[in-house]
């Protein structure tokens, strides 16, 4: 958005045939792999939520053809259900708890590093930066195994915690299976996602500005406050968003770290389609998911817009 | 150097045409649950047929029959279980068995054929079975005083108090409730919302007793003696057994079908619609149904075994255990599942997330 608003508007009336082909040419393979991989399953998606299940497993016909005509076969019913039932609104609430204490932990945890980056020599950057992203080469689910390892009940973290609270009276407690294991790797998987985003905004902030500040008397906590913050908010929501959506849908980190304690609305539609071959009930749960997604990308639009206004 | 290479990569082509040749009947592709044949066996079989078997494993009936439904083709034999067989028929995805293309179907035990699910057995062949059943250790329910007859001792706080976390369940909705059924006096398969409701209470009310839902790895966590009583399955419960015996552990495992009674799974060998080589499946089939490839997987896992030609080949040890091999008493006091309908299916998941969230 503050982008757009650099670049000198041109009307396509006055743009060249080729400049148009040019265009469409480059724009065209993406937008159709998001039609094709994204739009139509999407659709399908939605279509089958109003289905019932098949006898067997699967999707009942949700149309036939007989004697009398074309029958549709929907229902309201998933709908109904996930509205109406105290389980699933439970489990929405839960997953956006999750995807909400990730974004917070994560946004305290990558903001300091991203600033003491970007505020870092020029030579050692890169290699910092290289640091943040390590991590990525070695698979996602052999990482998360180690969390596993990391808060079992046999390693030192899980004794030295257990250690502490029995000299204050309580009795052992499981650091892996809950729901602190879940936001452990909800956090720990996110963390770059924040970093990034956050670290490229801030190192284009220009150091004239906190000089002049504090030349005018500002305390450090005041240039913090009302110079870096606000400039860095467009990055914090880049971020923010880049970490809520994920989070929200996680599916294997609580499914290895959560037990029966850390379950999260992506292992419920997992068994949905799996464990109760029950696609449309499946289907609307995922459908609600990808619009409670849309909500939260549409809010970050609309803070960023303001962001953008307010101190643009 | 180059000369060498050269002859190293005609070497290779030579054996691998030779190994081409030896397997030139192509390819049978067996999906079945993990461990499931003997590796021997298996061996032996691509010998006789000079094909090669492609192994593709499972982990529950359900992820068989959701593969399926998602369009998994170019299976030739597949093995699942009774309730699953029942589903499968139902959908119209199995093809129909020519029974003179297996003459070795004479040894299987008429008490497995004839299932609920396959009456006439049109379209199944009993391949191995299993009973769940409660495994313990035998010397920690002694000292504890926790009878081992009955699925109180998994349910009732009573005992479970004693056994604060050491103990397991099957992660699996039907098996853990068709226990509490049985605890409860009803049948594995009764479907009745009020009973399956107080089934479910009767599970959250043990639920914070026990240590894990899990489906595999109560086999190493009771052969390490950390955990002292499991619901699962005859053959796993053999296999911790012996594990403790191999590590010199100074406590045994035994298992036992519940006074209640208790769920028998009888895997079946099936062959898809579809399956691109029939003929090897018929084949492989007839040749499970020999006495002594089909005593390998039993004297393998532990697994109870239909085929009355394969007796002779199994173990004694194996043979004489009751809870293996169960004889006309306990027999009459074992259930198959039977398959649910749609509306079933959905209210028993949203009772297991109740129960899983509780």
């Amino acid at each position: 958005m503050s982008i757009s608003r650099g670049v000198p508007k041109r009307r396509s009336s006055s743009m060249t045939s080729r400049a148009r082909l040019a265009r469409w040419a480059l724009s065209g393979p993406p937008l159709a792999f998001l039609a094709v991989f994204f739009l139509i399953p999407t659709l399908i998606m939605g279509l089958a939520s109003f289905g019932w299940p098949g006898q067997e497993g699967g999707l009942s016909p949700l149309w036939y053809h007989d004697a009398a005509g074309w029958h549709f076969d929907l229902t309201l019913g998933n709908y109904r259900d996930i509205f109406t039932l105290k389980l699933f609104l439970a489990l929405y609430l839960r997953s956006l708890g999750y995807a909400l204490a990730t974004t917070v932990c994560c946004l305290v945890g990558a903001y300091p590093l991203a600033l003491v980056i970007a505020r870092a020599r020029a030579r050692y950057r890169n290699l910092l930066l290289l640091l943040v992203i390590v991590p990525f080469w070695s698979n996602f689910l052999i990482r998360i195994y180690a969390w596993m390892i990391i808060l079992g009940p046999q390693a030192a973290l899980s004794r030295g915690v257990n250690a502490v609270l029995g000299l204050f009276g309580f009795g052992p407690t499981s650091l892996l299976f809950s729901p602190f294991a879940v936001l452990m790797g909800l956090v720990y998987v996110s963390l770059p996602f924040m970093i990034l985003p956050l670290y490229a905004n801030l190192e284009k902030h220009d150091p004239a500005l906190l000089e002049a500040a504090r030349d005018l008397g500002a305390s450090a906590w005041a240039c913090f406050w009302r110079v870096t913050f606000p400039l860095a908010v467009p990055g914090v929501i880049a971020g923010a968003t880049l970490v809520f959506i994920p989070a929200l849908g996680a599916f294997a980190v609580p499914d290895i770290l959560g037990g029966t304690r850390g379950i999260m609305i992506g292992n419920v539609i997992e068994m949905e389609f799996l464990q109760a071959r029950d696609w449309p009930f499946g289907a609307a749960l995922s459908i609600m998911l990808t619009f409670l997604a849309l909500g939260a990308t549409g809010l970050a639009a609309w803070a960023a817009r303001r962001g953008v206004k307010a101190y643009g | 150097m180059a000369r060498r290479l050269a002859m190293v990569v005609a070497a290779g082509l030579v054996a691998f045409l030779v190994a081409g040749l030896v397997r030139a009947n192509g390819v049978l592709h067996l999906y079945n649950w993990n461990n499931y044949i003997a590796p021997q066996t298996l061996a032996r079989f691509e010998t006789v047929c000079r094909c090669r078997v492609a192994y593709d494993t499972y982990g529950s009936n359900e992820e068989l029959l959701a593969r399926l439904a998602a369009g998994a083709t170019g299976y030739d034999i597949l093995v699942p279980t009774g309730n699953a067989v029942q589903s499968l028929i139902r959908a119209g995805r199995l093809l129909p068995l020519d029974k003179r293309k297996l003459p070795n179907l004479a040894n299987i035990d008429p008490t497995y054929l004839n299932g609920f699910y396959d009456p006439g057995n049109v379209y199944s062949v009993p391949y191995a079975y299993t009973i769940t059943l409660l495994g313990y250790n035998v010397e920690k329910m002694r000292e504890l005083g926790i009878p081992t007859d009955t699925w109180a001792a998994l349910f009732d706080p009573r005992y479970l108090k004693r056994l604060r976390g050491r103990v397991t369940v099957l992660d699996d909705p039907r098996e853990l409730l068709a226990a509490a059924l049985k605890y409860l006096g009803y049948s594995a398969n009764d479907t009745d919302p009020s009973h399956w409701q107080r089934a479910a209470e009767v599970i959250i009310n043990a639920k914070p007793y026990w240590a894990a839902f899990n489906n595999t790895s109560y086999i190493r966590l009771m052969a390490s003696g950390d955990v002292w009583l499991a619901q699962g399955y005859s053959n796993d419960f053999f296999q911790a057994g012996r594990e403790a015996e191999r590590a010199g552990e100074p406590f045994t495992i035994a298992f036992n079908v519940p006074k209640e009674g208790a769920v028998l799974a009888v895997d079946n060998m099936v062959v898809p619609k579809g399956a691109p080589r029939p003929d090897l499946a018929y084949q492989f089939i007839d040749f499970m149904l020999e006495g002594r490839n089909a005593s390998e997987l039993t004297n393998l896992i532990g697994s109870g075994n239909p085929n009355r030609a394969a007796l002779p080949f199994i173990r004694p040890a194996i043979a004489a255990n009751r809870a293996i091999f169960p004889d006309h008493a306990v027999l009459g006091r074992l259930e198959e599942l039977h398959e649910l309908d749609r509306g079933q299916r959905r209210f028993l998941n949203r009772l297991w997330l109740e129960i899983k969230l509780h």
